[in-house]
């Protein structure tokens, strides 16, 4: 059933004029989540955003466009969206997806098969700006009625019937950012119609001509990545003085040195890690160098700016950041005479850079000559070789998994992670749906980074709903807090952990059922025979 | 009316057929886009739980080998079975969009075998082709007229149905409809077949006969539909074949010196006209990436206020 205040919003409400929001959301409208009696209240909207900023899609923000003051503003925009738009479907400004986006825009038969994939759609109480088809539509409306013949001569007989304004732009801006492009949808769409693309090359076109995109997205991570070497602003002083760090750590925690390689030319693998895992969560690349030290792997991280941190935030809006990151990465792996570079627990990293980067890097920076590879393969065959002994007792506890999205569903690694759960985690159930078929964490396509506005609360609301309400029927039998006083959600990505660090904390699960969450590897080196006490800190939740 | 049915039939055949190729060949010559591939992939092995090649260490240096025929059971089973709309859409359409399917296949294939009889003079298959004629009409019917009612009567279908796709299911339905009004005029689920290979007779030997006005409008729609069907939505089926076995099933990895890196590097050489603040329009793809911050010197847009920098360069 739909929310209770649902009222029918059409795509010509996108033009409407006015601050009042599309749709606004109560706690009660939202989709069931069961084991969450009272849960936080949705927050209104601060009257200082809605005088400021655009607000009118949901009345939440994840850009802070700011409103325009003059006729000169507005037609700014509106001039740069529809030259954007027409960029987006030609051949040189936009190859890299052309093909793909046409062919969505053209042949979708809006049967609205797709519709109950979404995540989004499903959590805010099936409310009609989240369907994955009305933002594809809106956009289809406007390309035909600007664009095309038919739509010029046919006008709203053949659906080119949404006008543009100002407000069609940026709301649409913000619409772009209420997709994760987690591509649930298009695992549906009987024509191959990828929704999730038409969302992605939406924001492409606003950071490509306008260079709107969320703070944390352009300015302060891609941006800011290829000028200071990292999106977490860290510089490569601030890498060696975090190596330093997580060495001492090493010592206090297992007692034992490790020494963490860095820049060692000649090594077989070059790891490259989000660098948010350093500043957020250390102990798992941590984990990492335990690991590749016990079993004997010749690799190394680098402390060349950009190379440092395995994010390329262009997946989700540019084409040009995500090339220029993904050509630096590779130029440094080059630099350094490595076999291969492999990247950490990271799901966008890992997909920009082993899956779309295959098609930018050539010649001698291609995929034959450097190759990169997700990391979950080469745990697994830690594991599995034997190279370190592992007793699966020490995880005696309730564990779940989530699949990252981008290393699943659109890379096909599904197997490793779970035999290497199987391996060392005895409680390990999976949440339903699993694998390739999974629901997105609610953090994807950069929502676990953006912290701006009030953004936090929709993607806890809305995007992160799905993912409670699968981790709760997960450990449903043991939610008991005194009986089971620990539990864990295993998501070997750095976004999802990002994402489900803040829902959790949101509902209040750790607190109340005692459910923590964390990578793979972690749970590794906690099982390891060689090391005298546990690596996860069972009272810890951060 | 004879002679524009059996004259139009040949042209519409040709324009059609012409259509085809022509958005074919549009379709293929697009620019090599970057890997965009989905799982599950049904050329993969590891296809059964969505697993890939990407599941292996080392997978660049390890042979690969596609199940091609996995490719052609899975589009086989959305073109002829609609899976996906049977298991996943939520509003009932499944049959509906079956039948009306299964109606255009059929009136296909009905027009075929009653050209293999004419030409071939082969009564053989008189009472198979009846029977796929009979059958086209009435579930193409059922089909396009339910999904039409489902368009109107689902008020979360109706409002993204456009006037053109009531044109669309409308004119599906005359087709059906004339050939069921065809079946009972004069000698009922007789005269029609007598007609409609008079009909086809005529078309093949150039010497157009009349046929009853009912028969000859069925004849007409449908060479009318095959003239419109490539210029509409309803020319999927071309594009399906792209959307899948040239996007989501393609995961061929490049290789130095192979054609993909010979594409990518000319394409690379395209240049950008995007007039974002962090881009410099007029450069080529390869020429940008080495640039690490098109604003040094510039005047930075931080959402601090109005992009008054980006309003000059407009």
């Amino acid at each position: 059933m739909g929310p209770s205040n649902k009222k029918r919003v059409g795509f010509k409400d996108i033009s409407r004029p006015g601050d009042e929001p599309l749709v606004s959301m109560d706690v009660k409208d939202l989709m069931a989540v069961p084991y969450l009696e009272d849960e936080p209240p949705m927050q209104p909207t601060p009257q200082r955003f809605i005088e400021k900023y655009e607000m009118s899609l949901d009345g939440h923000c994840s850009i802070g466009i700011p409103k325009p003051k003059t006729k000169e503003e507005e037609d700014f925009f509106v001039r740069r969206f529809l030259s954007g738009l027409q960029k987006l479907l030609n051949s040189e400004d936009s190859w890299t997806f052309q093909q793909v986006l046409r062919l969505s825009m053209d042949y979708c038969v809006k049967c609205q098969t797709c519709s109950d994939a979404c995540h989004s759609y499903l959590a805010s109480g099936r409310q009609e700006i989240y369907r994955p088809t009305y933002r594809s539509e809106i956009l289809r409306r406007i390309w035909k009625k600007y664009f095309t013949p038919e739509g010029k001569l046919l006008g709203s007989f053949v659906g080119a019937d949404v006008d543009v304004n100002w407000r069609t732009v940026t709301r649409l801006a913000e619409a772009g950012h209420r997709c994760t492009l987690c591509r649930r949808c298009a695992q549906r769409c009987p024509m191959g119609v990828d929704n999730a693309i038409i969302a992605r090359e939406l924001r492409k076109l606003f950071s490509q001509e306008l260079g709107i995109a969320p703070m944390e997205i352009l300015e302060k991570g891609c941006v800011q990545h290829i000028r200071v070497g990292s999106s977490t602003g860290m510089s490569p002083s601030g890498l060696k003085e975090a190596v330093e760090f997580m060495e001492e750590d090493i010592g206090d925690r297992i007692g034992k040195s490790v020494k963490i390689p860095v820049d060692k030319k000649g090594a077989d693998i070059l790891l490259i890690h989000n660098a948010g895992e350093f500043l957020s969560w250390p102990e798992n690349p941590e984990a990492f160098a335990i690991l590749f030290e016990a079993a004997g792997i010749s690799w190394t991280l680098s402390s060349e700016p950009v190379a440092y941190d395995a994010v390329n935030y262009g997946l989700w809006n540019d084409d040009v950041e995500l090339a220029r990151v993904a050509v630096r990465h590779t130029q440094v792996a080059k630099k350094l005479g490595v076999k291969k570079v492999v990247i950490g627990e990271c799901g966008h990293a890992t997909k920009a850079y082993v899956v779309i980067a295959d098609r930018v890097l050539t010649g001698d920076l291609s995929t034959s000559e450097i190759p990169r590879e997700s990391c979950l393969p080469l745990l697994w065959e830690i594991i599995r070789s034997g190279a370190i002994k592992f007793d699966p007792s020490r995880n005696n506890f309730p564990v779940t998994l989530h699949d990252p999205c981008n290393m699943v569903r659109a890379m096909g690694i599904v197997q490793p992670q779970r035999l290497a759960l199987k391996a060392i985690a005895p409680q390990f159930r999976e949440m339903t749906p699993n694998g390739v078929y999974n629901y997105c964490c609610g953090g994807g396509s950069g929502y676990a980074i953006i912290q701006s506005y009030n953004f936090p609360q929709w993607r806890n609301k809305v995007g992160a709903r799905m993912k409670m309400k699968q981790t709760l029927e997960a450990f449903k039998n043991e939610l008991d807090p005194n009986r089971y006083p620990f539990k864990y959600l295993c998501a070997p990505c750095s976004n999802c952990k990002g994402t489900i660090r803040d829902a959790i904390t949101h509902y209040n699960l750790w607190e109340r059922y005692k459910i923590n969450y964390g990578g793979l590897v972690e749970l590794m080196v906690n099982a390891m025979v060689d090391i005298d006490r546990p690596f996860i800190e069972y009272d810890d939740f951060h | 009316m004879g002679s524009a049915v059996s004259f139009l039939g040949y042209f519409s055949v040709a324009v059609f057929i012409f259509m085809v190729m022509y958005r074919f060949t549009k379709f293929n010559s697009m620019p090599l886009h970057l890997r965009w591939e989905l799982y599950p992939l049904p050329l993969e092995p590891k296809h059964h739980y969505g697993g890939s090649f990407m599941e292996e260490l080392d997978y660049v240096s390890k042979p690969r080998h596609h199940i091609r025929i996995n490719g052609i059971l899975d589009m086989a089973s959305e073109v002829f079975l609609l899976k996906k709309v049977k298991e996943y859409n939520r509003y009932g359409m499944w049959p509906f969009s079956f039948a009306m399917h299964w109606g255009i296949y059929l009136v296909c294939l009905w027009v075929l075998l009653l050209l293999v009889e004419v030409i071939f003079d082969w009564g053989a298959i008189y009472s198979v082709t009846n029977v796929v004629g009979t059958v086209a009409v009435f579930i193409g019917a059922f089909g396009s007229l339910g999904l039409l009612l489902k368009r109107i009567g689902n008020d979360e279908i109706k409002a993204y149905t456009a006037p053109v796709d009531y044109f669309n299911l409308l004119f599906m339905l005359a087709i059906f409809g004339a050939g069921i009004i065809g079946l009972f005029t004069g000698q009922p689920f007789q005269s029609f077949f007598v007609d409609a290979r008079t009909s086809i007779a005529g078309a093949v030997s150039f010497q157009p006969t009349a046929v009853p006005f009912w028969t000859a409008l069925h004849f007409l729609l449908f060479e009318l539909f095959l003239l419109y069907m490539p210029f509409s939505r309803l020319f999927h089926y071309v594009a399906k074949y792209f959307t899948f076995d040239k996007i989501y099933w393609d995961d061929i990895l490049n290789v130095k010196g192979s054609s993909i890196d010979k594409k990518i590097t000319s394409q690379l050489s395209y240049k950008l006209t995007w007039a974002g603040p962090h881009i410099v329009p007029g450069k080529t793809w390869a020429e940008e990436v080495e640039i690490a911050d098109a604003r040094e010197g510039k005047e930075e847009y931080p959402f601090t206020g109005f992009p008054d920098t980006l309003l000059k360069k407009s």
